[in-house]
């Protein structure tokens, strides 16, 4: 499956993060759209639906948690894949973003190969009609 | 001779249990002797011999006092032996008149003035060592002795002493002599009361002292109630007698020395043989009358009733004070619940607050772990981004060095926040089956690079080993903490093999090295948090002392253990064991 064409979101609060995944992402192949707080990426979520989001959990006005569930609870934007990335690595940080409905969990710092690779697996699975989360 | 251990001494409730020491046994059975023997002899020999038992009693109470008690307690046993040889003296006085004049003393006489003087110094005796008892406070035992006293005053005024006024007697002398016997005997009455109810009791001592009271009491009112009939050699003399003998080894018994110890069991109790005492002593009024309209006698009207009016009075008096002892003791015991109830909401709300704090805590970890951990992502990740893309060798070099310290300084983070979090007691296991077969080989080839950095070869042997239930990453953690170990303390040219063997339940993990070896005062504190080697600290060995902090919770977390073997120069073996079920 070709990455080309498929939409990221990225938001992140830490314009220096954002640059570097945005960077990665695009090198990748995928268009990138990027947010610094919650709220914004709510906002770009509705209106240019991306296949997939990678949200930082510590962000301003939103947090990462408060975005996944929007999108959770929304029909339209059920669909669209989430990865947290987060410097919170605790086990309860992890399983609350798990329960609340991430399909990935990824600590800060991150290795570029993995997110691309975690962020490949997940649109790949999701152009087949198989359940998601394996 | 029984020798009573210090235990058996230390007070009245275990001394009872003493059996009677033999000398007293003995002088028991001679006074017996001596008493029959008094029986065999005539009139005039009785009379000396009579004589001759009282004053050896006399004697032996002061001999015993001085020999079992020391000179501040021996008063109550000075007053017996004065009491009793009052009744000696009196009795040596008949002796002379029946011996020399063959006739009784005229009555009164001297004789009576030292037997009736006698009778308050034993009362005397008696009350001073029911005081030292204690055991009430001095308004219950007023009392207590009080309604004792007017009951047996009232008893014994209508039937031992105002008989007397219905007899004919030579003088008005001679009637008042005669009564105050019975009216002294109240006295007497009163202390045998007060210690057959009194809290002390076990003592073979305190037992011997009773009865000597007893036979005494006894015998004045069999005499009071047969005085006509009576004549010396009388087997009432054989009461009086053993009185004499068995007060004489009261005070020669060693126990006696514990006499005044409280047995602690019937301390401080309204007991039940002293409620039935003070029941009886209330109901002599009605049982007097009772018994003496059953008898046809003239009912002693004016005297029953003032007796019973006094025992009502007092009765009701300790009634008072019993009431207010139950209502001080319910406003002391509210007062505890209270104390206890705010001392139980003080310790709720001291949790709430632990746990407030402990929340805190770890909110704190999770927010440091956040901060550190954030510009670190921006440094390795362009640092990652610029050694992809650098051509120059040299640059490439300083960029991994920069690499290498970010990576150095994640797992620093990693492992404070993690000895951080295992300060509150929280080591969390996702377990999972693992083979830690791969886990091992996984973990050498990944410091397969430092080993070779350091001219260290790395060998293994592993064997298939069953799976167990725990967490891959934290097991990781543990084989790569104790592999980096054994490297850093591994001079050049030496050896760290890691082997994997199953045995029975457990599977055994050992790292050894060909290092320096761990000197056995360190061996202890191995595993203590921050705790580094002294030779770490001599070759400047990096490390935050945490590793084997973290390894050995790890260990523990997973139900195994892990110790250390190897001597000093021979190189260190860490032994892992972790369960298989």
């Amino acid at each position: 499956m070709s990455a080309e064409g498929r939409l990221v979101l990225c938001a992140d609060d830490d314009e220096d993060i954002l640059s570097l995944v945005s960077l990665r992402l695009r090198r990748a192949g995928f268009d990138v759209a990027t947010a610094t707080d919650g709220e914004e990426a709510v906002q770009i979520a509705r209106s240019r639906r991306p296949a997939l989001a990678v949200l930082d959990v510590m962000m301003p006005r939103r947090t990462g948690y408060q975005v996944l569930e929007e999108l959770r609870g929304d029909e339209s934007l059920r669909d669209i894949k989430v990865i947290l990335l987060s410097a919170r690595v605790q086990e309860s940080d992890v399983a609350r973003g798990l329960d609340a409905g991430a399909d990935a969990y990824l600590a800060k710092p991150f290795k570029a190969q993995e997110l691309v690779a975690k962020i490949e697996e997940l649109l790949g699975s999701g152009a087949s009609p198989e359940p998601a989360g394996n | 001779m029984t020798t009573p251990t210090i235990s058996e001494r230390a007070g009245p409730g275990l001394s009872g249990r003493l059996p009677m020491s033999n000398a007293t046994t003995a002088f028991i059975a001679a006074g017996a002797l001596a008493i029959g023997l008094y029986f065999l002899l005539p009139p005039d020999g009785q009379s000396v011999f009579y004589v001759v038992i009282g004053a050896s009693s006399v004697a032996a109470i002061f001999v015993g006092s001085a020999r079992n008690l020391p000179r501040a307690e021996r008063l109550p046993w000075q007053l017996f032996g004065l009491g009793l040889a009052g009744q000696v003296a009196g009795d040596a006085i008949f002796a002379v008149y029946e011996v020399s004049l063959d006739r009784e003393p005229p009555s009164p006489s001297v004789a009576d003035v030292f037997y009736l003087a006698g009778y308050p110094l034993l009362a005397i005796g008696v009350l001073l060592i029911l005081r030292r008892l204690g055991g009430q406070t001095s308004r219950t035992a007023i009392l207590d002795t009080a309604i004792i006293f007017s009951g047996v005053a009232l008893v014994q005024w209508v039937f031992f002493i105002d008989p007397y006024n219905h007899i004919r007697f030579g003088t008005e002398g001679a009637r008042l002599v005669a009564m105050g016997y019975p009216a002294m005997d109240v006295l007497l009455l009163v202390a045998l009361a007060q210690l057959l109810v009194g809290p002390g009791g076990r003592a073979v001592a305190y037992r011997l002292l009773l009865a000597s009271v007893a036979l005494w009491v006894v015998a004045d009112e069999i005499y009071g109630l047969n005085f006509d009939s009576y004549q010396g050699g009388d087997w009432i003399d054989a009461l009086w007698l053993g009185s004499y003998v068995v007060w004489a080894a009261a005070a020669l018994e060693p126990s006696m020395a514990h006499i005044a110890e409280a047995d602690r069991r019937r301390l401080p109790r309204l007991t039940t043989a002293r409620l039935t005492l003070l029941a009886a002593a209330s109901f002599t009024a009605p049982l007097t009358l009772l018994i003496e309209r059953a008898a046809h006698h003239r009912a002693h009207a004016f005297v029953i009733a003032l007796g019973g009016a006094a025992l009502a009075a007092l009765v009701l008096l300790r009634l008072a004070g019993l009431v207010h002892a139950v209502e001080r003791a319910g406003l002391a015991e509210r007062v505890a619940r209270r104390e206890a109830e705010q001392a139980q909401q003080l310790l709720a709300y001291q949790n709430q607050q632990l746990l407030e704090i402990d929340r805190q805590k770890d909110e704190f970890v999770s927010s440091i772990s956040h901060e550190l951990r954030t510009p670190l992502t921006s440094i390795a990740g362009y640092v990652e981004l610029l050694l992809e893309e650098e051509q120059d060798t040299g640059k490439r070099g300083h960029l991994a060095i920069v690499e290498r310290n970010a990576d150095r300084l994640l797992a620093l983070v990693s492992d404070l926040l993690f000895a951080a979090r295992l300060q509150y007691g929280r080591l969390e296991l996702e377990r999972s089956p693992v083979d830690l077969q791969t886990l091992v080989r996984q973990a050498m080839d990944s410091a397969r690079p430092r080993a070779q950095a350091a001219s260290v070869v790395l060998g293994v042997e592993t064997v298939d080993v069953p799976k167990i239930q725990g967490e891959p990453a934290k097991l990781a953690q543990l084989l790569d903490n104790l592999i980096s170990n054994a490297i850093k303390f591994t001079p050049r040219d030496g050896r760290v093999d890691v082997r994997l063997a199953a045995r029975d339940t457990m599977i055994r993990i050992e790292v050894s090295d060909t290092g320096i070896g761990i000197p056995d005062e360190e061996r202890e504190r191995l595993f203590e948090r921050f705790f580094r080697a002294q030779a770490a600290l001599e070759r400047q060995i990096q490390g935050t002392g945490l590793g084997l902090y973290i390894s050995k919770a790890i260990v523990e977390a997973h139900g195994g253990r892990i110790g250390v073997d190897g001597a000093p120069g021979e190189g260190t073996t860490f032994v892992v064991e972790l369960p298989v079920a």
